[in-house]
């Protein structure tokens, strides 16, 4: 019925309060994570007067979160995706569990990335979230970086959601490019947010409010270069690689599952004639 | 209470429809039994009872499933849920909670019922299904038999006045089994719900059923009637029709009281004959394939195994039998070197299992696990068997020609995990007997087969002992054992508690006798089969 | 005293964000050593003996990592200011590609001591997240979720439950490999048993979904109009705040009341419309986790110790003593005492329930 190609399951809808509500909490993530490059001198954000302020945002982008997950549910989530969700979340949480993100294997993008590409973008979203939410628990981390982490990975589930259409190789090479340049994007991203917690105001790699953008991120980029960069060129390397070995039996898996739960079956009642006999 | 009418269903990318016109109406208060064989469309049945098919599965469902009234094509199965409560084939699969009470009260909190009403409710199912105990527990740590009444219990606190069940005992034993059937009788007996069940172990069932609906595949029309007018002409019925239909009873008995009333004639007619001649020829037994010595076992700080001394020799038929938890799993885990004893060896034709690699291993020992799932690995069937084949180095097609011995019928592009739960099992045990190692282990092998089924596996069994390979079964079938086995070792708690001739362990045991040993007691018969021989030998068949 | 039950979590998480909240407002190396023993303390008297309950420990390991990661930075990048000098690292420049910033130099005693104070407060902040985390069951967590969340909470629920049996299936799996002759060590086992494993859970899914949808799952009473309305509404006003306050955050021009006052708005309305978004639901909770005398007294345990930090603040206290030059830090004695009333949670929690006390009847109400 389905076997020709380009038809694209999208289990959770995105409906117009749901599209601002993920602009505005793009728009809200960028300053949560990228505050130290534009911080003026003097302002709220700038720590040598207050520590305050950055923790703010641990508060703010879990309620964005929140917010998001209850209106993206509203009405779109019936017990076959959350039931896939919840599958899913913890089957991306196991894989997490040996690893614990030593030299930045991460596997739970190898997941995510395909659910994402077969489910649609809302559901990446979510299921981005709640993989490191449900890890996070399983492990007994639940600190202030789960806030990012879970933000983070929904952005990277929305956009394997957001990827064109395509088949065969083109597909896995695709997921593999994508998966790669998200592992990446995500450790500089988490590295962002990390930076201003573990040097700040007097150091040579540190942020200095008020000053230009360039500068900053010349800072930062020393940092990164010193820190997380080796762990993400690993991790980024062995994303692409497991989507290239193992993407298309976990696509071939995720489908199935797509036909076998008949998410956009077409269900057809047919009243019955009249005068039956019955036992 | 329960109506279809001509149902015709169809699932999305089936050529031919699963169901065809079905009739059938179930009043209130009565217990309905559906019958069938592996994959015939029971489990698509008793999903049309909730809506389940068509709307969850998608399908096209022509005609009418009412239900109290309510149509499901108008009602959604979330809409249903206080009219009809279903179970499906594993409970531990279908819980959402992790503590019984909150499981008991979900779908309350999904209804929207009060909090006191919910207690109340909670209270009352607690002690309907003998739960109290266990109240607080974490649902992980339950028996399968409890996992079952609450699994039972969840579906009744919303009060619905239709209960369906797939297939709830096939995985427990005989003890766990009858609790399951006791409360279910209780609750149409005392509080005149409707159950309807799917089962294919009617020996333990069909007493209580008061309508049977015998679904035969293949788009044939369905049989629906009192259980003695449909095993009066089916060739599928349990040990004790089969009895009276050999000894002409009549009304046809459905349990082993009934069957005793009617018995005496036969008893006193079968007392006077030399039955030690009737009895199935017992094999010659070869050389001993596998030996235990002092086989100790444990899982952490418990003792699964106690010094197990047990020899398994080839040509023998050996049952293993006893409660779920009592160690036959581990057992033949150990037998075919999947965990290293913690004390004592086990020994197959002298090697140590444990220690060889698992190309050797599958040379010596095979073992069909309970979840016959974790055998499969490939996207097709037709992939399993060629992989089979090439991994024990068979002409091509032993494996698929094995299968069709065991379950007939299965398409070749189907996945695995498609297939019905019988026909899964079906598949593992041809990937493993095809390649006829010398030491064979079941372990539960009968769960989801019907009769037929379980026919031609007794008679696979039977040729491979009599090439020579040494059998082993794990099961809570008393009638398989009956049917096959040369010796049965019954373990409890880890011990050895019998060993000997199946004839003399089983017959007086209340608990692993078959139904004809039971009906014709004391006399030392086992199947129909043997009652057959022993009065044709009289020459007294057909018995009036 | 109580019965033997669990705190409501939102208690715990008041008290344990209250101070965290006052370990932001220090560097008082003495406040916030003291601080970190309030929070064990409460921990090793109330926790439950389940796995999660030891990860304060490794929330404790985890702050003594950052605070040795920032010396090591503080060794490392350093910026160089007049100090006593305690020992040198030979200076080197970075290639411009690296961002051309120097590593080494002298390393002074006054700098340390900053790293060290600084990487003492985050410390303290992670144990009074592992203090949360180990005295909160996370599934009561869950069901304490605003109705607005349900689905997610589910989800999680769902994720949760079956975590346990991915590993051991994946066990069984690979194990059985054996069975046909295939080995079951090293990567090849390992890679080809995770795809039977997951398509496992995925079929497990569909089955979990039969079963709550049978049971009544996504019910919904029709919302009106005007609730819908009213949420969007909250949503909305609560997006345009946040942004905002975020742009009071960061331009130091802007007036006080595009800072707080606006972040304060937006939060208050994205809260509301979270809990207005639930009424759609028509859902009832079976024994929820009520909030009576216990609950109260632990989350005011946390606010007056944040209060007592603002006062000492206010009083000029040395909440943040100085490095350059260095001095010995002062102890204020109202911070401490709003630390010791931090610890009455230890008393007045009712005491977790293990495996042997729990008994048919459970006390509902204080």
């Amino acid at each position: 019925m389905k076997r020709s190609g380009q038809h694209r399951i999208d289990v959770i809808r995105l409906g117009p309060t749901s599209w601002a509500l993920l602009i505005a909490a793009f728009a809200l993530g960028v300053v949560a994570f990228a505050w130290p490059l534009f911080a003026s001198a003097n302002s709220a954000l700038d720590a040598s007067h207050s520590a305050d302020a950055p923790w703010i945002f641990v508060i703010l982008i879990p309620l964005l979160i929140g917010v998001i997950l209850a209106e993206l549910a509203d009405g779109s989530l019936d017990a076959k995706s959350v039931a896939l969700l919840g599958v899913l979340a913890a089957s991306g949480a196991v894989l997490r569990l040996p690893s614990g993100g030593v030299a930045g294997f991460e596997p739970v993008f190898f997941l995510l990335v395909p659910a994402g590409r077969v489910f649609g973008r809302g559901f990446g979203f979510v299921l981005g979230a709640l993989t490191l939410f449900v890890s996070a628990l399983i492990t007994g981390g639940v600190g202030p970086w789960l806030p990012f982490q879970m933000f983070g990975a929904a952005w990277i589930g929305f956009f394997a959601g957001c990827l064109p259409p395509a088949r065969g190789r083109i597909e896995i090479a695709l997921l593999a490019t994508y998966g790669a340049v998200a592992a990446l994007a995500y450790g500089l991203v988490m590295n962002l947010w990390f930076w201003p917690f573990v040097s700040s105001g007097d150091t040579t790699v540190s942020y200095v409010a008020g000053d230009s953008v360039a500068e900053n991120l010349r800072r930062f980029w020393g940092f990164h270069i010193t820190t997380s960069f080796g762990f993400d060129i690993p991790r980024a390397v062995f994303t692409a690689l497991f989507l290239v070995i193992a993407g298309r039996p976990v696509l071939g898996a995720l489908r199935r599952v797509a036909r076998r739960a008949a998410f956009e079956a077409p269900v057809t009642f047919i009243p019955a004639e009249t005068g039956s006999t019955i036992h | 209470m329960i109506r279809f009418e001509h149902v015709t269903i169809t699932y999305p990318e089936a050529n031919a429809p699963t169901l065809v016109d079905v009739s059938f109406e179930v009043p209130e208060g009565e217990l309905c039994l559906v019958v069938g064989v592996t994959g015939s469309g029971k489990s698509t049945l008793l999903r049309a009872v909730n809506g389940l098919v068509p709307r969850f599965s998608g399908g096209v469902l022509a005609g009418s499933v009412v239900i109290d009234g309510k149509s499901t094509a108008d009602l959604p199965p979330r809409d249903l849920a206080d009219v009809v409560g279903v179970v499906g084939q594993d409970p531990a699969a279908g819980f959402v909670t992790d503590y019984v009470e909150d499981e008991l009260a979900y779908a309350m909190e999904n209804l929207g019922v009060a909090p006191e009403i919910m207690r109340r409710r909670v209270e009352d199912i607690l002690d309907l299904l003998g739960l109290h105990e266990i109240r607080h527990r974490p649902l992980a740590s339950l028996s399968g038999g409890q996992q079952q009444r609450v699994a039972i219990g969840s579906v009744l606190t919303a009060g619905p006045r239709v209960l369906v069940l797939d297939e709830p005992t096939s995985a427990l034993d005989p003890a766990a089994a009858e609790e399951v059937l006791a409360a279910l009788t209780r609750l149409v007996h005392d509080l005149g719900i409707t159950v309807l069940i799917a089962e294919h172990r009617l020996e333990r069932v069909v007493q209580y059923a008061d309508r049977i609906v015998m679904v035969p595949g293949d788009g044939r029309p369905v049989i629906v009637g009192t259980p003695a007018e449909v095993f009066g002409q089916s060739s599928v019925a349990p040990p004790v029709v089969e009895l009276g239909r050999l000894a002409g009873w009549s009304p046809l008995p459905l349990s082993v009281r009934d069957a005793r009333r009617l018995a005496g004639p036969l008893r006193e007619r079968l007392a006077e004959v030399e039955l030690s001649a009737f009895r199935r020829t017992p094999r010659v037994v070869g050389d001993v394939v596998a030996i235990t010595d002092g086989l100790q076992a444990s899982y952490g700080p418990v003792t699964a195994l106690r010094g197990i001394e047990l020899q398994f020799r080839a040509g023998e038929v050996v049952a293993l039998m006893g409660r779920n938890g009592a160690g036959k799993s581990t057992l033949l885990n150990h037998l075919v070197g999947l965990r290293e004893p913690a004390s004592g060896t086990v020994r197959i034709m002298g090697a140590e299992p444990h220690r060889l690699s698992a190309h050797e291993v599958v040379r010596v020992a095979g073992l069909v696990p309970q979840d016959s799932g974790v055998l499969l690995y490939h996207d097709t069937v037709a992939a399993e068997c060629s992989a089979s084949d090439r991994d024990a180095g068979l002409v091509a097609g032993t494996t698929r020609s094995v299968l069709d011995q065991i379950v007939p019928d299965i398409k070749a592009t189907a996945h695995p995990r498609d297939l019905s739960e019988g026909q899964r099992l079906g598949l593992a045990l041809s990937i493993v007997l095809a390649s006829e190692p010398p030491l064979l282990l079941l372990d539960e092998p009968t769960r989801g087969l019907d009769y037929g089924a379980k026919q031609r596996l007794v008679e696979l069994l039977s040729r491979l002992a009599g090439e020579g390979h040494a059998v082993v079964i794990a099961t809570h079938d008393v009638e398989v054992v009956a049917a096959v086995a040369d010796r049965c070792v019954v373990l409890a708690e880890g011990e050895v508690v019998s060993d000997g001739p199946a004839r003399d362990v089983v017959i007086h045991s209340p608990v692993f006798a078959p139904q004809v040993a039971k009906v014709l007691a004391p006399l030392p018969l086992l199947t129909v089969h043997e009652v057959e021989l022993a009065l044709a030998a009289v020459g007294d068949l057909p018995f009036s | 005293m109580t019965a033997p039950r669990l705190l409501h979590p939102g208690a715990w998480w008041l008290w344990a964000v209250a101070l965290a909240a006052c370990a932001l407002r220090t560097t008082n190396p003495v406040l916030l050593c003291l601080l970190i023993a309030v929070a064990g303390w409460v921990v090793v008297s109330r926790r439950t003996d389940v796995p999660w309950s030891r990860s304060f420990a490794s929330f404790l390991r985890l702050g003594l990592i950052v605070i040795v990661v920032r010396l090591v930075f503080q060794i490392l990048f350093g910026v160089r200011i007049p100090g006593t000098t305690l020992f040198s690292i030979p200076e080197v420049t970075l290639p411009s590609w690296a961002a051309g910033v120097s590593v080494g130099g002298p390393v002074t005693l006054e700098s340390l001591m900053a790293a060290l104070y600084q990487g003492l407060r985050l410390a303290a902040v992670l144990a009074c997240f592992g203090a949360a985390t180990s005295l909160c069951s996370p599934y009561r967590m869950l069901r304490a979720l605003p109705t607005a969340l349900y689905e997610a909470g589910v989800a999680v629920t769902v994720a949760f439950t079956f975590a346990p049996q991915a590993i051991v299936a994946s066990r069984q799996v690979r194990e059985a490999r054996r069975l046909r002759g295939r080995s079951d060590h090293g990567v090849r086992a390992w890679t080809a048993s995770a795809l039977p494993v997951l398509e496992g859970a995925l079929d497990r899914a569909v089955a979990l979904a039969a079963s709550m949808d049978s049971r009544g799952y996504g019910r919904r009473g029709g919302a009106s109009v005007s609730l819908r309305r009213r949420s969007v509404g909250l949503v909305l006003l609560g997006l345009v705040a946040l942004a905002i306050g975020s742009y009071g955050l960061l331009d130091p021009g802007a007036p006080a009341v595009f800072r707080l006052p606006a972040l304060a708005v937006g939060v208050i309305a994205l809260v509301g419309s979270l809990l207005a978004g639930g009424r759609s639901i028509e859902r009832t909770r079976y024994r929820p986790d009520p909030w009576v005398k216990p609950e109260w007294i632990v989350s005011l345990a946390g606010m007056v110790a944040l209060a007592s930090f603002v006062l000492a603040g206010k009083m000029g206290d040395t909440l943040n003593p100085s490095t350059n030059p260095l001095e010995i830090p002062a102890v204020p004695i109202v911070a401490v005492v709003g630390l010791l009333v931090a610890t009455l949670p230890a008393w007045f929690a009712p005491t977790p329930p293990t495996l042997a006390t729990v008994s048919t009847s459970v006390a509902v109400a204080a």
